[in-house]
């Protein structure tokens, strides 16, 4: 009974957090249809961003997080998108090998410049210490890493569903060619979206840092689990990635607790595996964004 | 019967394409196969060459049947496509094009390399297109390209080929070269043809026999002439005069 | 009995009745067995320096991977986000059995092959059901899950040290004609599989490849079994890529998943594929020798080099779609110059 407790807690703490990383993926996925492969670099960026201006420049915690947040967006501006998705949209081979290439060259940059050992210290605790809930024990700094999820997905939905931006951006989901038609500048619209995909990623890694080991690599085994959880929820659609996010929270609480901790990261990637050979399309039907 | 469809349908999801389609082709017969846009008739051309499987019905053809096979076997057995929009082989000259026809649609054991270009060739000259043999398949022109579709059908060495459209997009004096050449085809060759067509000037001159599906069912088969005063037919057509001379 | 005879474009060879001919292209600098002499004199001219005679064999031991991997990229019409795979398969089977039997390298060839033969028997089935994408995103996550797999059995796979004391290619009692006899060893491999991806794709199943990759639907209408020429295509690259990684588990010494499982080797290798010119099979050479020359070069600056080195291949990527092989050697227009989709409807 208790095992059961601790994997249903364990459950959904992970799940609003898989939540959390996913969401900017799902986003990039359904508006550009292009596997944003350099996903990972959001998350490190955002850390050594904000330390690099605490630590280095010593400023304060706020003007770190705009300096930070500048950086993000000139980043995935001037090189994801002009440089790269701009260019070769068509030409995917080179596009997706060129994501991955500068994922790897930033990384190895900031590994470069901040090594392993060197430690990263971001002082976003909201919540120390824990919480006894039934008979798991969990970081208070998860509640709000749930709270936060929630608020972040339903903030986005009612973007999507309610405003003018959200129509045109679910517009652009399903059909390129007929939002031209319409006049939408189709291009604007994918700067858009790949600017708001920085948004929940950077506020999940800001708020487990805390609690979580800080080395420059740890964007692929983030990026891994966005496309699991993208390609389960079907590629691009907001609802199936949030209830698919929940599912591989459930998988994974469940190889912890049943199996062994340390084969949670090789569950992940093996139902990527099975995902992808049985059922690409993932859980949800629906060709739009939501 | 060379061909013989009983019955075909084939639903997409909850829209049925082909409704209860029965369609029988004898034998060196040149049939064509007419009806409004949306009507089904690229589907059931799908359907015989085996690119879609049928949802319900038979496809027999020359005594074996063909229901459902992968389109490689169904190639095998005889018979042929083109397509409404050419579909060459972009990065090959026209050449290969041909000779990947020649060497995979029939089983030819002993044909070498070599052979199977010289074949091509042979194939690329019966249509005209020797010249630009050594042309990539993205450089050639529409004609050329519907010529370069029934090279490669006729490398196949078919007994049916399937024609799809080969009068979209081309001005009328290519337009009757490309039905001169069709009829080369046909009496050098003696193909079954199944001839989709919206142009009804060719399907009145060139046809033996009209076959008009519309919402995926036949609604009309018989004579040409027949066929277009049918008042069923015109209807369909919303009233547009099939009386061109 | 053996007469030669030198025609203006070609050299002919009688053995008795038999007539061996090789086509010789009159400009010289196109000729490939010059490069081939070229590449044979190597070693010889490093013959004092192991380190650029490791060089030497890795970067062989590159095109090695390469040339396979350009043929399967045509031959299943998909892009292959995880050659390293089968690196990794042939090297830890290699290292394995000559680690834990202490069986010398010509034993564990057979060896490597059949379990490479395996495991691409194995593998093979996901070219005909998964789509273009989704093909590329298994094979990405494939080297990834066997690097887990690696981690998890550390008493087996011995984790991030690896396994060493792998018997050595060669024992010839001095340390540096191991090394030239290794190098030459790997020249050997390179030639072995240029030899046959090149007669494979000039015969009529390079022709199939180039018809899978262009247009598989309309190949299958025109009687091609594409199911058929897909496996076998992804077979037999695969098994040629474990033959490599057999050859550098033994040429090292040992063998590590760590080392070529993760992303960075991946990257090298689609580089080397992508800039000695896509899916060519003589630009895979170029390719390997200029990335590994590149990667040596770049060491001298220091710690720098690590994200110099993929930022440089980045602006390269961006700036020579046609690879440096394209650059350099203007293809003809006949020829065959594939055109790599990732995404198949």
């Amino acid at each position: 009974m208790e095992t059961i407790e601790f994997i249903l807690v364990y459950a959904l703490i992970l799940g609003s957090l898989y939540l959390l990383m996913s969401l900017g993926f799902s986003l990039v996925c359904g508006v550009l249809r292009i596997f944003h492969l350099g996903y990972g670099v959001i998350f490190v960026l955002a850390v050594y961003g904000v330390w690099m201006f605490m630590n280095d420049l010593g400023t304060g915690m706020l003007p770190a997080l705009i300096g930070m947040f500048v950086i993000q967006i000139l980043f995935t501006l001037g090189v994801v998108y002009y440089i790269i998705v701009k260019r070769y949209v068509e030409q995917e081979e080179i596009l997706l090998t060129s994501l991955l290439l500068v994922a790897l060259v930033i990384e190895e940059l900031i590994n470069h410049l901040y090594p392993v050992t060197a430690g990263v210290n971001i002082p976003t605790t909201i919540l120390s210490g824990v919480t006894k809930v039934g008979a798991a024990t969990i970081p208070n700094q998860m509640f709000v890493v749930a709270a936060l999820a929630a608020m972040i997905t339903s903030a986005f939905v009612l973007f999507l569903l309610k405003t003018r931006w959200g129509y045109i951006i679910r517009a652009v989901s399903q059909s390129t060619r007929s939002a031209r038609l319409m006049g939408v500048k189709v291009e604007r619209v994918y700067a858009v979206a790949l600017v708001l995909s920085i948004i929940p990623p950077t506020v999940c890694i800001l708020v487990i840092s805390p609690i979580w080991s800080i080395e420059p690599y740890l964007g692929t085994p983030f990026l891994e689990t966005a496309i699991l959880v993208s390609i389960l929820g079907g590629l691009g659609n907001l609802r199936g990635t949030v209830i698919a996010s929940f599912i591989v929270g459930l998988v994974a609480s469940s190889v912890a607790f049943l199996i062994n901790p340390r084969l949670v990261g090789l569950a992940i990637l093996v139902m990527v595996f099975f995902v992808l050979v049985f059922r690409p399309e993932g859980i949800a039907r629906s060709e739009s964004l939501w | 019967m060379l061909l013989e469809l009983k019955n075909v349908s084939k639903s997409f999801g909850g829209l049925k394409a082909v409704a209860d389609v029965s369609l029988s082709v004898e034998k060196g017969e040149i049939v064509g196969l007419i009806g409004p846009n949306g009507a089904g008739k690229t589907t059931l051309m799908n359907l015989v060459c085996g690119v879609y499987r049928p949802s319900e019905g038979q496809v027999l053809f020359d005594g074996l049947d063909v229901t459902g096979l992968r389109p490689h076997r169904i190639c095998r057995a005889g018979i042929s496509r083109t397509f409404q929009i050419p579909r060459p082989f972009p990065d090959l000259t026209a050449l290969l094009n041909v000779a990947v026809a020649v060497l995979c649609g029939k089983p030819r054991p002993r044909m070498g390399f070599g052979d199977a270009l010289l074949d091509a060739s042979h194939c690329l000259e019966f249509v005209g297109l020797f010249g630009k043999r050594n042309i990539l398949a993205r450089d050639l022109t529409l004609f050329e390209l519907r010529a370069l579709e029934l090279a490669r059908a006729l490398a196949t060495t078919p007994k049916l080929i399937m024609i799809d459209e080969v009068m979209a997009g081309l001005n009328p004096g290519e337009s009757s070269r490309a039905v001169r050449l069709i009829r080369k085809i046909i009496e050098e060759y003696h193909v079954t043809v199944v001839w989709i067509e919206h142009v009804m000037k060719i399907i009145m001159e060139a046809t033996d026999r009209a076959v008009v599906l519309h919402y995926g069912e036949v609604i009309g088969s018989g004579r040409p002439a027949e066929v277009a005063n049918d008042p069923k037919v015109i209807e369909a057509y919303l009233g547009e005069k099939i009386a061109q001379g | 009995m053996v007469r030669f005879e030198h025609k203006r474009a070609e050299l002919v060879i009688w053995l008795g009745d038999l007539k061996l001919g090789w086509s010789i292209e009159p400009r010289y600098w196109r000729n490939p067995l010059l490069g081939m002499a070229l590449l044979a004199m190597l070693p010889l001219a490093f013959s004092g320096r192991p380190d650029f005679l490791t060089l030497i064999t890795t970067a062989n031991a590159f095109a090695c991977i390469a040339m396979p991997l350009a043929w399967q990229m045509t031959g299943t019409g998909r892009l292959n986000f995880g050659p390293q795979l089968f690196v990794g398969i042939g090297g830890y089977t290699a290292a394995l059995i000559s680690v834990h039997w202490g069986w010398g390298p010509w034993a564990t060839l057979p060896m490597a092959v059949l379990v490479g033969l395996f495991f691409a028997a194995l593998f093979s089935p996901l070219t005909t059901l998964a789509k273009g994408l989704y093909f590329s995103l298994i094979t990405l996550v494939l080297p990834l899950i066997f690097l887990e797999l690696t981690y998890y059995f550390t008493g087996i796979f011995k984790g991030e040290t690896g396994l060493f004391g792998i018997a050595p290619l060669v024992n010839l009692g001095r340390i540096k004609t191991n090394y030239i006899v290794s190098a030459y060893m790997s020249l050997v491999l390179l030639m072995v599989f240029l030899f046959v991806v090149f007669r494979i794709m000039q015969s009529r199943y390079g022709l199939y490849a180039a018809a899978i990759n262009d247009d598989e639907e309309i190949a299958e209408v025109m009687g091609l079994n594409i199911n058929v020429w897909k496996v076998i295509c992804f077979t037999i690259t695969s098994v040629m890529i474990a033959v490599t990684g057999w050859f550098m588990a033994h040429y090292f010494g040992t063998f590590a998943g760590v080392t070529f499982l993760p992303l960075p080797f991946m990257l090298k290798i689609l580089l080397v594929v992508m800039i000695g010119g896509r899916g060519g099979i003589y630009g895979a050479i170029y390719g390997a020798y200029f990335v590994v020359i590149l990667e040596k070069l770049l060491t001298v600056i220091g710690p720098t080099s690590h994200f110099l080195f993929p930022l440089i291949l980045l602006i390269l990527l961006f700036v020579l779609p046609e690879g440096i092989y394209g650059m350099i050697r203007r293809h003809r227009y006949r020829e065959y110059y594939p055109t790599i989709r990732v995404r198949r409807r």
